[in-house]
């Protein structure tokens, strides 16, 4: 099991990765979305706030999200460190993504450019 | 917590009913009505809505439990095992989309070919296919409100004709519980099936609604409505047009159009024909080559496939390798004229995994007891039950009456089986050794901390 700080920094990682890649910001300077973080086995809510192509990130809940994110703190900071693809988790049901399919299509996209296969 | 887009009820029965409605569905329909007596391909056609209805109820049950646009992968690998659910998906969108484009382009091919005849039939297939595939390598949809106006609309179109038909040819049922023989009924409902193929590929938009009841209410409304506008119309293209003519004519309902309301009436049922296919096209390319994308990504497919385009965000490998399989499947269905083949294969692959669909939700309510489920079939395991059985017999019922596609379908599993028992293991271990040696993993465990902790002592 992970803990929050370990989730926290796993996000701010990627968080970091996106913003670093111009081409990433520029390709999604129009993919104004809110993403909800939630690991289901320890209390830890994260958000992400991608506006204009910049990508922020702030603990706990808000309202509203496009995505919704959820798998047990271990799955959470194994995707967002890079070590596994979300595609995995996803398809074994370990990881959880609410949306419209286009938008969870997009975030592995967005994955794969940071992390490689 | 509420998502800001969310689908409605009618956007899903629309989806799972545009989705079925595909122009070679009046080819399954002519071929039903040829099995049985007289005028009761009806009959056939109910029956097979009815057991789809059987099916749907399995499906809402797995789509409740584990709600995921995996769908299927994610259902067998649960239920049976990996190398299952891997050989039984690879196949299902190997034969359905092989099928569905081979007879789909035929058709269109045929109809353009007729209204247009200085043009070769096989252009209207290449054009056709690479304007989908330009629709798709650019990411574009068809939006929501869009798609529900032409379903609904086309839905109205076939309703109205049909009724048209039988008003104008005087129609009185003849003889409307005399279907004729076992055989017959049997493979009338088998074809009948694959007039709902595709019902249950709304379930992957489970993720974009806000209660999951919606996704099988909306399979059950989409399955009543497609019941109802099969056997309307069916019925009004046997009564109308003799059997004969329709079962060489690669578009009956073209024929049936054209008997009714004349010149005009084959035009606007061009107009039809050509958006209907459309719709399968982009529909199939879409699932199918965002399903090779994603099997990339969990490495049980070559790594190219996962290749996106950097300027629309779309798997363009995966989907010009499809323009290429499609093109393929096409210029076969061409050459040999042998449509029909692609239709019994399709419907045999839908009924096997309906079939196990079945076993699916038997298998883990014995598995996962304790699983929520927002949607549980009543009466224990009669209806699983039923379906597994019913649909095992009408997949060897298909298979035993036409050998070529038994033939196809034993070459397609073996290969998937061997490509799964083969090549899978080697592209998992491939990509093992490359993520041991490029492992970002950050921190110890905290299991890991604590043994620190106890050595520092």
């Amino acid at each position: 099991m992970a803990t929050h700080e370990e989730i926290k920094e796993a996000l701010e990682d990627f968080t970091e990765n996106f913003n670093n890649n111009e081409r990433l910001k520029l390709m999604n300077k129009d993919w104004n979305r809110v993403v909800v973080i939630k690991a289901t086995d320890v209390d830890s809510v994260h958000s992400w706030i991608l506006q204009d192509g910049h990508l922020t990130l702030q603990e706990g809940f808000l309202d509203d999200p496009d995505l919704t994110v959820s798998a047990d703190s271990e799955t959470l900071a194994d995707v967002f460190y890079g070590d596994v693809t979300p595609i995995e988790p996803y398809n074994d049901g370990t990881l959880r993504i609410i949306g419209s399919e286009d938008d969870i299509t997009r975030l592995d996209f967005i994955c794969l450019m940071i992390w490689g296969e | 917590m509420q998502l800001k887009r969310v689908l409605t009820l009618r956007t899903v029965v629309a989806t799972s009913a545009g989705l079925t409605l595909a122009s070679s569905s009046f080819v399954a329909a002519t071929m039903v009505a040829n099995f049985v007596l007289g005028d009761a391909a009806w009959i056939a056609i109910l029956i097979g809505g009815g057991l789809c209805f059987l099916a749907a109820a399995c499906f809402s049950e797995l789509n409740g439990m584990l709600p995921s646009a995996a769908g299927i992968r994610l259902y067998f690998s649960r239920a049976f095992n990996e190398q299952v659910s891997l050989v039984v998906s690879l196949l299902y969108m190997l034969i359905v989309v092989v099928g569905v484009v081979g007879v789909e382009s035929f058709i269109v091919s045929q109809v353009l070919h007729e209204a247009m005849p200085l043009v070769p039939p096989y252009f209207w297939i290449v054009a056709m296919l690479l304007l989908v595939t330009a629709l798709n390598l650019r990411g574009v949809k068809m939006a929501g409100v869009f798609q529900d106006l032409v379903t609904y609309t086309l839905i109205a179109i076939l309703v109205g004709l049909g009724i048209f038909a039988l008003y104008k040819t005087g129609f009185k049922l003849n003889a409307p519980l005399s279907p004729g023989g076992a055989v017959g009924i049997v493979n009338a409902v088998a074809l009948g099936v694959f007039l709902f193929v595709g019902f249950e590929w709304v379930t992957p938009l489970v993720e974009e609604v806000t209660q999951t009841k919606q996704i099988y209410r909306g399979m059950m409304i989409a399955l009543g409505i497609l019941s109802v506008v099969y056997a309307v119309f069916t019925t009004a293209m046997t009564a109308a047009v003799p059997k004969d003519v329709l079962m060489v004519a690669p578009a009956p309902q073209l024929v049936l159009a054209r008997t009714v309301l004349g010149g005009l009436g084959a035009s606007v049922m061009i107009v039809v024909i050509l958006f209907t296919s459309m719709k399968t096209f982009n529909a199939g390319l879409i699932s199918v080559s965002r399903f090779m994308y994603a099997s990339a990504r969990e490495h049980v497919l070559p790594a190219i496939f996962s290749k996106i385009s950097m300027r629309y965000f779309t798997p363009w490998v995966a989907i010009i390798t499809l323009f290429f399989i499609g093109l393929l499947a096409a210029a076969m269905t061409s050459l040999t004229k042998n449509y029909m083949v692609l239709v019994g294969l399709a419907a045999a692959m839908e009924s096997i995994v309906y079939t196990m669909a079945g076993l699916a939700v038997i298998s883990l309510r014995r598995r996962e007891p304790e699983r929520e489920r927002p949607y549980l079939i009543k009466g224990g395991y009669l209806v699983p039950g039923v379906t597994v059985v019913v649909f095992a017999i009408l997949a060897v019922a298909v298979l035993a009456s036409d050998p070529t596609a038994l033939l196809y379908m034993a070459g397609a599993f073996l290969l998937a089986f061997v490509y799964v028992k083969t090549a899978v293991p080697h592209l998992k271990k491939k990509h093992e050794a490359r993520r041991t040696t490029s492992r970002r993993r950050r921190r110890p465990t905290r299991a890991m901390v604590e043994v620190e902790g106890e050595r520092g002592k």
